[in-house]
């Protein structure tokens, strides 16, 4: 196993993907879908041969920084690799153009799960297991790249707490550290470890789901598409799965995963952590729901109660879940939306509550999960920073209690934090204008860049107040989506830090 | 007695000046040369320089014949190893050590401390004490000094008298006549600097300083009748975020009432330390002789200011200056006793004096018989004793006229079942009452001869 892990990061992940390609290949083997099979399977023999002559080419490369090579590795990945999941992908549905097929799995591979194929009947079902599949596949790159990569180097949300600057890693030196973990090393061992608790995880919600009375082919597209919140869905979404009520119950439970790290990789990276009762982001992420849900809830009796009809109990009850699943949904840039989330919009009586679920999708869920946006964190370290400067106003000569990491979340979190919030807030403008140029609506715009920024795909056709359509838009504006959703996948803090010169010079 | 103390910091000292002053055999041992020639050169005590925990160390000291061992360094853990090895290695009979962390004082694990652990016959932490006795002076804001003896139902106050006081020039016997169901004797009065032990017929003149024994329920009434009122403290200001300060202001924090406390502190670390552990408090960072500082923790609307840095002069200036600007009661910590006459000029109505809280912490367990509590007044003028009077002592089953105490002392209150007693001349001691003794220092070795198990009782 070990020459294995010598070999580039990303070379082995596109032999990962090569292999994966067997599992529409099985699955249209079973369907008797015996064209997407053959494309499926050829992808697999041709790309799993292209993936060895390239390991054999780059066995004895030795990166100067592996750091940074994995860094390079991890952006290749996102923006190159997709190619190679498109090919098979535009040979099996034929009809369409391979900048689409690259869009769909670029969106796919980051979590979006936008999607361009959106009438009913226009891909295989073992196709869509494609899109579900290369989204899953991201979702446990984010996980595990997120401990080995990003949280070694202070980025992608760690450097809120770190103690050191971000895109360095850590600082001061202690000598009785002989030797440092390998950065491969450190990457093959969480890959041993979260990997696992993935899978069992979304085998646990498929079979939830299944008994909950799914279809086990669409629960597994949801269990799928739930785990990596990428609210890819081959029926065109939760609002038409089987299951209703207890389906959305139980992925509702399962969006915790994308609320709080702590939920799963608890202790991975030794930071200092009260349990999950008292970990900022899952408070922030209960409070941020429950405030916004009980808006939505009680608008009704202020906006819309002059319309006069008897609210009946099962229909309060409906609006209520709706709002609190689609918020939650959304908060964890999942996406789903909830099949009772119409009940709720007429509830409230606001024209457009999906305003609320743009803001919600900003921002975004844990640190180091498969959400996107802005994450909890940030926004935390944002909250406690203006909550102590109210207070230095009163007293200007106070000091704030807490804990020295508490203070360092209120100072330089808060910092690097805000930096980080005005370059996503610049992501998006600068995207909205590229858009404006391609000849976007600037509505339409504006909820393309905030979905595709904060990898919320189906925010398209529920945030505006008529859905938009992908397969609408241009080709040009579809490219710039692609790049914004690869961007706001790996943040753009992470690009930036490859540019630190300390990471390129020896 | 032999006695060796270790560390010759602010609580080792005072204790080695203490303990030497009563002609006991003192060697104080610090790990800095330059402290121990002082001590020696100004203390009658025997010095010697090296770590206190070393075995050579303490065996250069004298510790295979010491009697007690009092360990008081800077460091919890050099305390505990020094304990330790005065009891295995030199079977030392007491052993008294300094603890400081909170963490090692947690009653839960007291177990800790048994001769067969980790042997400390009693734990001392003068910041605890120092804090409680800041406590206490916050709970009587009138009295200048008090101090709670036979489990908290007594109180000794030291009160200042007023030209408006309603009972001066009147002899105290009148006054018990007058009062009659008044629970309280004058035990002390302190007149332009010197402290005696009044008799029947003495009177109080403004200006006296006067220590009163008082049953803890009388306690309002007697404050009253010498003319002062209490007054309900709800914002305090402590100035000053070391251990002193941050124990005075969790305690206030713990009050079931709400006290709306403001601390300040000079050293940023220290504020930071204190603003973690603390709640509600604000903790400002800067200098409390401050009067911008002074004024954001708005000094005009608190009730009392409590000065607790470690520097006497900086609580001073910072009492006054608390005071000018409108703070009507002000409390500081003074170490040095000299300073204690500056108090009246100053119009600082309280001070703590963190040696006296330690040494009398320390002292009771010094002295002999049944004594559970000793009280050190002034600069060692005088000290309160309260002890259980054994059945083999020369004063059990006696009545308190026919006792033969010196002149200087005086039974300040006594407590029969668990009710205290105002003691007059026909009151009986009993074996098994506790009795708390006002007596002048000269007398103390005469009032512990008469609470000491005589040699009949083995």
């Amino acid at each position: 196993m070990g020459w294995v892990v010598r070999l580039p990061f990303f070379v082995i992940l596109m032999g990962l993907g090569a292999i994966a390609m067997i599992v529409p290949a099985a699955h249209a083997a079973v369907m008797e879908d015996f064209m997407t099979m053959r494309v499926f399977f050829y992808g697999f023999i041709l790309f799993s041969v292209l993936t060895l002559m390239i390991g054999l080419a780059t066995a004895g490369y030795a990166p100067r920084s592996v750091a940074r090579s994995q860094l390079v590795g991890l952006l290749a990945a996102f923006s190159v690799l997709p190619v190679m999941f498109a090919i098979p992908f535009f040979e099996a549905v034929g009809n369409t153009t391979f900048l689409n097929a690259w869009f769909e799995m670029v969106s796919s591979f980051t979590t979006t799960g936008a999607t361009v194929y959106d009438t009913a009947g226009r891909l295989t079902p073992s196709q869509h297991l494609w899109r579900g599949l290369v989204g899953w596949m991201g979702g446990l790159l984010v996980w595990v790249t997120a401990v080995s990569i990003f949280a070694p180097m202070n980025l992608g949300g760690f450097e809120v707490r770190a103690a050191g600057s971000a895109g360095k890693g850590s600082s001061g030196s202690f000598s009785q550290i002989a030797q440092i973990a390998d950065p491969s090393e450190r990457l093959v061992r969480y890959t041993l470890t979260l990997t696992p608790i993935y899978v069992g995880l979304t085998g646990v919600l498929w079979i939830g789901l299944v008994i909950a009375g799914e279809f086990p082919y669409v629960a597994l597209m949801h269990a799928m598409s739930t785990l990596s919140t990428s609210g890819i869905s081959a029926i065109g979404g939760l609002y038409f799965a089987a299951s209703r009520f207890w389906g959305e119950l139980l992925i509702f439970f399962f969006f915790v995963f994308a609320l709080s790290r702590l939920t799963f990789s608890r202790g991975l990276i030794g930071e200092r952590d009260h349990g999950l009762r008292r970990d900022p982001e899952f408070l922030t992420a209960l409070f941020l729901i429950g405030t916004v849900t009980s808006l939505l809830f009680l608008r009704h009796f202020i906006g819309a109660a002059e319309q006069e009809d008897p609210a009946n109990v099962p229909e309060i009850a409906a609006a209520f879940w709706g709002a609190i699943f689609t918020v939650t949904s959304f908060l964890t840039t999942t996406g789903f939306e909830s099949h009772y989330w119409d009940g709720a919009t007429e509830w409230s009586g606001l024209n457009t509550p999906g305003l609320f679920l743009i803001g919600m999708a900003l921002i975004g869920g844990g640190v180091a999960t498969t959400a996107g946006g802005v994450k909890l964190l940030r926004i935390y370290a944002l909250y406690r920073h203006g909550e102590r400067e109210q207070e230095r106003l009163l007293h200007p000569s106070s000091i704030g209690g807490g804990g020295k990491d508490a203070r360092r979340i209120r100072k330089q979190g808060a910092y690097i934090s805000w930096v980080f919030f005005m370059l996503f807030a610049l992501s998006i403008a600068a995207v909205m204008l590229m858009l404006s140029l391609t000849g976007v609506q600037f509505e339409t715009a504006m909820v393309l860049a905030v979905s595709a920024l904060s990898t919320t795909g189906p925010l398209a056709s529920v945030a505006a107040e008529t859905p938009i359509a992908y397969s609408g838009i241009p080709d040009a504006a579809k490219v710039i989506l692609a790049f914004a959703m690869v961007l706001g996948r790996l943040e753009a803090l992470a690009i930036i830090a490859l540019f630190n010169p300390e990471i390129w010079q020896r | 007695m032999k006695v060796i103390i270790c560390g010759a910091g602010q609580v080792g000292w005072q204790i080695a000046r203490h303990l030497s002053g009563e002609n006991n055999d003192v060697t104080v041992v610090d790990n800095n040369p330059e402290l121990v020639r002082r001590a020696t050169d100004t203390l009658d005590v025997q010095g010697i320089a090296g770590n206190a925990s070393y075995p050579d160390v303490l065996d250069r000291a004298g510790a295979s014949d010491a009697d007690m061992v009092i360990a008081a360094t800077h460091s919890d853990e050099v305390n505990m190893v020094t304990c330790q090895v005065a009891h295995s290695v030199f079977s030392v009979q007491r052993k008294i050590a300094r603890l400081r962390a909170q963490n090692y004082l947690d009653p839960g694990y007291s177990d800790l401390y048994r001769r067969n652990h980790l042997p400390i016959d009693v734990v001392i932490s003068p910041e605890k004490e120092v804090a409680e006795a800041a406590l206490q002076r916050l709970a009587a804001p009138a009295a200048f000094d008090t101090e709670s003896f036979l489990e908290g139902r007594a109180q000794l106050l030291g009160i200042t008298i007023d030209e408006d006081c309603p009972v001066i020039n009147t002899p105290l016997r009148q006054l018990t006549d007058l009062f009659s169901t008044l629970r309280a004797v004058v035990v002390g009065i302190r007149r332009e600097g010197a402290l005696f032990v009044p008799s029947a017929g003495d009177q109080l003149f403004p200006d006296d300083e006067c220590y009163v024994f008082t049953d803890t329920e009388d306690m309002t009434r007697t404050l009253e009748i010498f003319g002062k009122t209490q007054s309900k403290q709800e914002r305090i200001v402590i100035i000053g975020g070391g251990n002193v300060g941050l124990g005075v202001a969790k305690a206030l924090e713990a009050r079931t009432d709400r006290v709306r406390v403001k601390m300040i502190e000079y050293n940023r670390d220290s504020a930071e330390r204190a603003a973690d552990a603390l709640d509600r408090t604000i903790v400002l960072h800067g200098d409390g002789l401050d009067s911008a500082l002074l004024e954001e923790a708005n000094i005009a609307t608190a009730d009392a200011v409590l000065a607790v840095t470690d520097d006497d002069k900086t609580n001073l200036l910072a009492a006054v200056r608390a005071k000018e600007m409108g703070c009507p009661m002000a409390i500081s910590l003074v170490n040095d006793p000299t300073l204690i006459p500056l108090m009246g000029p100053l119009d600082i109505d309280a001070y703590i004096n963190p040696r006296a809280t330690t040494v009398s912490s320390i002292l009771r367990h010094i002295r002999h018989g049944r004594v559970r509590g000793v009280y050190s007044i002034g600069d060692a003028e005088a000290e309160v004793i309260e002890a259980q009077v054994l059945s083999t002592s020369p004063i059990a089953g006696q009545k308190v006229k026919d006792i033969d105490f010196p002149e200087g002392t005086l039974i300040g209150a006594v407590m029969q079942q668990g009710k205290i007693v105002r003691p007059t001349g026909e009151t009986r001691i009993e074996e098994g009452n506790v009795i708390a003794i006002f007596a002048m220092s000269d007398d103390v070795p005469e009032v512990e001869r008469l609470l000491q198990v005589s040699i009949d009782f083995f």
